[in-house]
C-alpha cells in the first residue's frame, strides 16, 4: 500500500462528500448525509483490507454517488423535508455535481455555511472541523483542548442554528461577499494558530490543525471570486509560519525562541510559497492585517541571522497592523522589537500603554518582556521578580522550563 | 502443516464511533497483516462479515434480529491459515489490530477426515 497517497484521504474526502450531498439535499439534512458517508467509510475500510482499489478517490466518490437514492428513500421515510429534487434521481444534473470542479465549489459552499457570522465564532470553528475537514468530536476536542462534551454541544448548536436560520447553501454574491470571507479568513487563520500555538506536547496534531487551516485556505485561492489579496497574504501568512513549525521545537523538546532557533530547519519550500504567494497578495494595494502579519514574518525569515534581523521594518509593519487592529499583544510586541534594537524608552513606552490583564493566559509573556527590560536597563532585581510573576502566570510546560532557565541566567 | 481459523470478536467497528482517520489507520493495519501472511504463504482465504444477525434457537426455531448494537460480542470475520500448530498461528495473531478496542483472536484448527 502506498499510504503516501493516503494520507487523511478519508478525513478529507468526508467534507467533499458531505459537501457534495448537502447541495443535493440540502442543510436540512446533515445528520442523514453525515450518517451516510460515515457508513461508506466503514464499508470502505473493511472492503479495502484484502485489496485496496486502484483509485480509492474515485472509488469513494462513486460510492457517495450510490448513497443518493439510500438517502432520498430515507429522508422520505422520516418524512423530513426535501429540496427540490428532478425526478429520476439519476438524472445528469446529480452526476454533474459529482464532477471535480463541482465538488470544489461545494466544498467551499459548505466552508461559508460553516464560516456564518451569526454562528458563534467557536461553534464555526468546531463545526468547520467537523463538517469540512472530517475530524470527530474526540479529535476536535483534543485538538482545540477542550472537553468531548463542549464540543458535542457547539456542534449541535451549530446545526441546530444552520437548520432553523434556513441558510441557503451558496458562496455568497456581490455586497455581502466581502464581509463573508472576511469572516471564512479569520476561522481559518484561528484553526492555523490553534495549530501553531498549541500548549499540546503532541507535534503531530498542531501540525495536522496547520495543514488543515491551509487546506481550507487553497479552496479560497482557486475560486475567481474569494482569490482576493487578504485570501493570498493569509496564505502567505501560514506558509512563512508553518516554515518554522519543525524548529519551534528542538530535540531536548524545549521551545526555542526565534533567537535560539536554527534556522537550517525551516522549510524553504514552504518559504518560497510564501513569498509567490506573496506577490499575489500585493499585486493591487489593498492592505489586510494579515499582509503586516506576512511582511513581518518575512522580514524574519530574510534575515540570516537574528542578529541581523531588520528591527526597524518590523517595527514599522506593526505600527501599520496596530493602526489597522490595535491589540495588547501587538503592544507587547512593538515593546519587544524596541529591547532589540536597544531603544529602551520607546520599549518602555510600549510596555506602559498595555494592560496585562488583555494578553489573558499569555500575560505571562509581558513579564517576561518586562524582565529582559529590567536586565537590559541593569534592574536585576526588578528583573527577577518580574519573572517570578511570570513563573506564576505561566501554565504551558515548556514555556515554563524556558523562563526558569531565563531566571538561572540572571543570577 | 494444517489448516487453522482465526476468529475475530468483538465490538462492531460502527458502534465504536470511530473517526475517519481511526478507520483509515486500521484499514492500513489489516491491510498490512494480510500482505505479510500471503508474502509468507500462509494465508488461505478469509472474509469480512456484516453486523446483521439473525438467530434461530431451539425446536420451535425462534427467530430473532438483532443488530450488532444487541450484541457486545459479534463475530466480525475470519482468516484461514495454514501453519504448523497452535503456536505458529498464535505467532501469525500477534498484528491483529483490534487488541485495543478489546478484540479477541480464536484459534480453530479445521478438522480433517480420512477418507
Amino acid at each position: 500500500m502506498n499510504s503516501k497517497n493516503l494520507d487523511h484521504l478519508f478525513r478529507h474526502h468526508h467534507g467533499k462528500m458531505v459537501s457534495v450531498l448537502t447541495r443535493i439535499f440540502g442543510l436540512s439534512n446533515l445528520e442523514i448525509i453525515e450518517d451516510a458517508v460515515q457508513d461508506t467509510f466503514l464499508k470502505a475500510s473493511i472492503n479495502w483490507r484484502k485489496k485496496q482499489p486502484d483509485n480509492p478517490e474515485a472509488w469513494l466518490t462513486k460510492a457517495a454517488k450510490n448513497r443518493v437514492l439510500d438517502i432520498f428513500r430515507k429522508i422520505q421515510a422520516e418524512k423530513k423535508h426535501l429540496p427540490e429534487l428532478k425526478s429520476g434521481l439519476e438524472s445528469i444534473a446529480v452526476n454533474e455535481l459529482f464532477l471535480d470542479a463541482e465538488i470544489e465549489d461545494a466544498q467551499l459552499r459548505m466552508i461559508f455555511t460553516a464560516c456564518h457570522p451569526k454562528l458563534n465564532p467557536k461553534d464555526r470553528i468546531s463545526f468547520a472541523l467537523r463538517t469540512i475537514s472530517g475530524f470527530s468530536s474526540k479529535e476536535i476536542a483534543s485538538a482545540l483542548l477542550t472537553k468531548e462534551e463542549t464540543i458535542k454541544k457547539r456542534l449541535f448548536r451549530a446545526r441546530k442554528f444552520i437548520q432553523e436560520s434556513d441558510l441557503a447553501f451558496k458562496i455568497p454574491q456581490g455586497q455581502e461577499l466581502p464581509h463573508r470571507i472576511e469572516s471564512v479568513l479569520e476561522v481559518i487563520y484561528l484553526i492555523f494558530n490553534e495549530g501553531f500555538h498549541s500548549n499540546k506536547k503532541e507535534v503531530l496534531i498542531q501540525k495536522e490543525l496547520c495543514g488543515e487551516a491551509m487546506r481550507l485556505c487553497k479552496y479560497l485561492l482557486k475560486n475567481k471570486h474569494t482569490n482576493i489579496p487578504a485570501s493570498y497574504a493569509l496564505f502567505a501568512l501560514m506558509c512563512f509560519h508553518a516554515a518554522r513549525l519543525d524548529a519551534k521545537i528542538n530535540t531536548e523538546n524545549e521551545l526555542m525562541d526565534l533567537k535560539n532557533q536554527d534556522r537550517n530547519k525551516w522549510s524553504f519550500p514552504l518559504i518560497q510559497m510564501g513569498n509567490t504567494m506573496m506577490n499575489k497578495a500585493v499585486e493591487n494595494n489593498e492592505f489586510s492585517t494579515y499582509h503586516y502579519e506576512a511582511a513581518i514574518i518575512a522580514e524574519h525569515i530574510k534575515a540570516p541571522s537574528f542578529e541581523q534581523t531588520n528591527w526597524k521594518k518590523i517595527l514599522t509593519w506593526y505600527e501599520c497592523l496596530h493602526k489597522l487592529q490595535p491589540t495588547a499583544s501587538h503592544l507587547l510586541i512593538m515593546g519587544v522589537v524596541c529591547l532589540q534594537s536597544k531603544n529602551y524608552i520607546k520599549a518602555n513606552y510600549y510596555f506602559e500603554q498595555l494592560n496585562p490583564e488583555d494578553l489573558e493566559q499569555r500575560s505571562y509573556l509581558f513579564y517576561s518582556a518586562k524582565a529582559d527590560y529590567f536586565v537590559a536597563t541593569n534592574n536585576k532585581k526588578e528583573a527577577i521578580i518580574q519573572l517570578n510573576i511570570a513563573l506564576e502566570k505561566v501554565t504551558n510546560r515548556l514555556e515554563k522550563e524556558f523562563l526558569e532557565k531565563k531566571k538561572l541566567t540572571i543570577n | 502443516m494444517k489448516n487453522f481459523m482465526m476468529i475475530f470478536i468483538g465490538a462492531d467497528y460502527a458502534d465504536l464511533g470511530l473517526s475517519q482517520e481511526e478507520m483509515q489507520g486500521r484499514m492500513e493495519k489489516w491491510f498490512a497483516w494480510g500482505n505479510k501472511m500471503e508474502q509468507a504463504g500462509v494465508l488461505k482465504g478469509g472474509e469480512a462479515l456484516t453486523p446483521q444477525i439473525r438467530r434461530i434457537v431451539g425446536q420451535n426455531r425462534t427467530v430473532t434480529d438483532l443488530s450488532s448494537a444487541e450484541v457486545k460480542e459479534i463475530v466480525g470475520g475470519y482468516y484461514l491459515v495454514e501453519a504448523i500448530d497452535f503456536d505458529a498461528v498464535q505467532e501469525i495473531a500477534q498484528d491483529f489490530p483490534d487488541y485495543d478496542l478489546g478484540g479477541t483472536v480464536e484459534i480453530r484448527e479445521i478438522m480433517v477426515f480420512d477418507h
